[in-house]
């Protein structure tokens, strides 16, 4: 690998400076900044929303979706959309915290793992593997019984099952920079480990993690909405995606058609923005690829 | 995993009909009478069915017959009885019994088999409610004696619900093998799945038209796609359904005393908690005139409008139209300008501006519970919490996930609660001082001796009749102290074949589905 690439002068995450090169980032820097305009935008609105929506309202109960009520309203009359809009945030909410406990689990695992000697890594590479073995919804339904069930349960459950895959991105990139030319270079030339671990280490290890984490809030997302569907996440009166779509199944046998059809969709691109954000930021972030 | 399963036989059910061509599949073939009836209307009792564990409380036991029973119009008619007497003191009573009777294993059945199930039941710790009997034995083979410790005035309906068990076929398994005089007998039992019954050869009735019948234990919405797909006779659906049409069957909605409403503590927080250490009291809602704003401000008919679809009627107190109710329980309601005068008068106002009143420092507010896994009970407290804000009252919506939760909060805290008998002991128990605090019965620790006395003097009338002026004086107090908010009676519905004929059906008491068997050997099949 060349030692170029990254130069420490530069901070890696230079994106103006990036945006002005002109290369391949340029279109991908363009549809991130579009998607976190959204996100942003999605949680002002969940913010700043009137609760009058959510109110039951029985003479305006189950009207299909028009110009006053977008996404119709529901069984008691409450506005889908501030529902659809509430339920997401929250279960954003939800999910973004629950991702980022779980990465944070993972740097640290993954780090321990790579660097404190063989014992460790034994202990982290069987605890990975276990975890891994186990099938997931079994394991998040399972937690979050025990925890019972809620929101806390919910993000146990989530964190406790999601970050082997992310430990192990990290520790293999350690073990793969220890070993890489620049880094025992750096060695020779008599730099301390801080210094490496700061100037070597920190830069490939952490496009990885953001990576990572944004890639795993779809993950922690549907399956947060899918624990809260199948009763055992977030309490039934409080809108969220799950609770929206496990509502909605009885009614969708009955004709109303918007109570499940539009919350999904949401749910379903919400969640594909964030894989296209996770790769672009590969684009943009990572080493190998930034220069292209 | 309930949800999986039922996404799955609804989403294959769903499929049923499309693959097949066409909704009416089985339409054609409908106007001859099937050899099984196929119902989905739940009422499996995980305990088995055994009656001296408390099978048959709710509806009619089928496999055993009872002594007497109520006819449709719920007057008291004989069943096993011929006749019956009651002494003078209201000590004894005595009933003759039919000499034809015999259990589906071809024994007949005698007085002796009736005092063994009394004496069984009486043993089998509070499941049925024998607390007021000494014992009962059989004076000849026809005749049978059951003697009382003290009056009680509602012992009549044990004789209406407890079905008689065979005193020499009556062992541990019992509850999975039950053999009865009923019309009915069991055959297969799949627990959690379904249930299928054969009629009773020794049945001393009149043969029933239907030999065999499906009980399929499915959820709500399976039973309703079941039905749509035509694969069912019978389904009992959540009101929210019966709006919907489904070709070849008709929507059958019985009136019952099914209610649901807002428990509240009455006694005020003091730190006192129970033996297994849960707080007793509310600040907020021991004070009466909060109890009484809510109950006037509380909007019923939109209720049964919104949430039941005008399917139930309003309720304004525990036994809505039962011989023993007070017709002077209801009032106007939906009078929230009322309930924020009371609230007024009573020192509640909104100091702050913040819309919520207070009473010195105290705010108006307090959670209401409600289970989890049952919606009508949710949109119901929803739609209170929404009303109650208007008169400037905060209450709080929270879920447990089940019952064993919601007794750890339930002296602390309103919990939207459900019940409803065919019998008066119910208000002895919902308002009596002794039952403060014991199991679900008065959670809230509300305690009247006007009422108490009254009750006392109910349950120790000689008979119903001589007993109904006292149970309507009690519920006077209890009108005044309003220590529920009753909101509603639902109507039971079901989804019943064109062809189906379930003659008059008896106003249903709390839970949807079995209760609709009680006259099932009558069920005919018309073209």
């Amino acid at each position: 690998m060349n030692t170029q690439e990254m130069n420490p002068a530069q901070p890696f995450f230079n994106l103006s400076a990036r945006w002005q090169s002109g290369d391949k980032r340029q279109p991908a820097c363009l549809s991130a900044g579009c998607i976190a305009l959204f996100f942003l935008l999605l949680f002002a609105a969940g913010y700043f929303m009137n609760d009058t929506g959510l109110a039951v309202d029985f003479l305006n109960k189950k009207i299909a979706p028009s110009l006053h009520y977008p996404f119709g309203t529901d069984w008691l009359g409450r506005d889908m959309l501030v529902r659809t809009v509430k339920g997401l945030c929250r279960s954003l909410g939800i999910g973004l915290l629950a991702a980022f406990c779980s990465s944070i689990i993972s740097i640290a695992l993954g780090i321990m793992a790579a660097t404190l000697g063989r014992k460790v890594d034994l202990v982290v590479s069987t605890l990975v593997n276990l975890v891994m073995a186990t099938p997931h919804l079994v394991l998040l339904i399972l937690i979050s019984f025990a925890c019972g069930g809620g929101a806390t349960g919910v993000i146990i459950a989530v964190t406790v099952s999601h970050w082997p895959n992310l430990t192990r991105i990290i520790r293999a990139e350690i073990l793969q920079l220890r070993e890489s030319d620049f880094v025992l270079l750096s060695q020779r030339f008599g730099k301390t480990p801080v210094w490496i671990a700061r100037h070597h280490m920190l830069p490939h290890v952490l496009p990885q993690f953001v990576i990572g984490l944004i890639l795993m809030f779809p993950h922690a997302i549907l399956h947060e909405a899918g624990l809260t569907f199948l009763g055992f996440g977030l309490a039934p009166h409080q809108p969220s995606i799950g609770i929206l779509l496990a509502e909605s199944m009885r009614h969708l046998s009955t004709g109303y058609w918007w109570l499940a059809i539009l919350p999904g969709i949401s749910l379903v691109f919400t969640v594909k923005l964030f894989d296209i954000l996770g790769n672009n930021f590969r684009t943009i972030l990572e080493p190998r690829t930034s220069q292209e | 995993m309930h949800h999986i399963i039922r996404f799955l036989v609804l989403f294959s059910l769903c499929c049923t009909p499309l693959l097949s061509g066409g909704s009416h599949a089985l339409a054609s073939s409908e106007s001859k009478p099937p050899d099984t009836l196929v119902l989905a209307i739940g009422g499996e009792d995980k305990t088995g069915y055994d009656p001296t564990l408390g099978w048959g409380r709710y509806g009619s036991p089928m496999f055993q017959s009872t002594l007497l029973k109520f006819d449709a119009d719920m007057k008291i008619v004989n069943d096993l009885a011929t006749a019956y007497s009651l002494s003078k003191d209201g000590l004894v009573w005595t009933i003759d019994i039919r000499h034809d009777v015999k259990f589906s294993n071809n024994t007949p059945l005698t007085a002796e088999d009736v005092a063994f199930t009394f004496n069984t039941a009486a043993k089998s710790g509070g499941l049925v409610d024998l607390a007021h009997m000494a014992v009962a034995k059989a004076l000849d083979r026809n005749r049978v004696q059951i003697a009382l410790q003290e009056n009680d005035s509602t012992f009549i309906n044990r004789l209406i619900t407890l079905g008689i068990v065979p005193k020499n076929f009556h062992g541990p398994d019992y509850p999975r093998k039950p053999i009865g005089s009923g019309p009915y007998m069991l055959e297969e039992w799949n627990e959690g799945q379904q249930m299928i019954v054969k009629a009773n050869p020794y049945y001393y009735g009149a043969q029933p038209f239907f030999k065999r019948i499906v009980f399929l234990y499915t959820p709500e919405d399976t039973s309703f796609a079941a039905a749509k797909a035509g694969q069912v006779q019978m389904a009992a659906v959540p009101a929210m359904l019966a709006k919907q049409h489904v070709p070849g069957m008709t929507i059958h909605a019985v009136k019952s005393v099914d209610n649901r409403g807002l428990m509240f503590p009455t006694v005020p927080d003091t730190g006192k908690k129970t033996d297994k250490g849960y707080s007793i009291g509310n600040n907020v809602t021991a004070d009466p005139a909060i109890r009484r704003a809510i109950t006037i401000a509380i909007d019923r008919k939109a209720l049964v409008q919104g949430v039941l679809e005008g399917y139930g009627r309003p309720a304004y107190g525990v036994c809505d139209g039962l011989p023993w109710d007070n017709p002077n329980n209801s009032f106007q309601d939906n009078d929230q300008a009322g309930a924020a005068t009371l609230l007024q008068k009573a020192g509640w106002i909104d100091s702050d501006g913040d819309g919520i009143r207070e009473k010195k420092g105290l705010k108006a507010e307090f959670t209401i519970i409600y289970p989890a896994n049952r919606s009508e009970r949710q949109y119901m407290a929803l739609s209170v919490a929404d009303t109650l804000k208007k008169i400037g009252i905060q209450a709080n919506v929270e879920e447990k996930p089940d019952f064993d939760e919601i007794q750890k909060v339930m002296h602390k805290d309103v919990v939207v609660f459900g019940w409803g008998a065919h019998d008066p002991m119910e208000l002895y128990q919902l308002y009596n001082t002794k039952f403060a605090g014991v199991e679900y019965n008065n959670v809230g620790y509300y305690s009247n001796p006007q009422v108490d006395e009254n009750l006392e003097k109910a349950i120790s009338a000689r008979n119903l009749e001589e007993a109904i002026p006292f149970w309507q004086a009690a519920q006077v107090y209890v009108k005044e102290d309003a220590p529920w908010a009753w909101m509603v009676n639902l109507d039971h519905t079901y989804f019943v074949n064109d062809h189906l004929d379930i003659g008059k059906s008896q106003i249903e008491p709390h839970g949807h589905g079995w209760p609709i068997t009680a006259n099932i050997h009558e069920w005919k099949w018309k073209k």
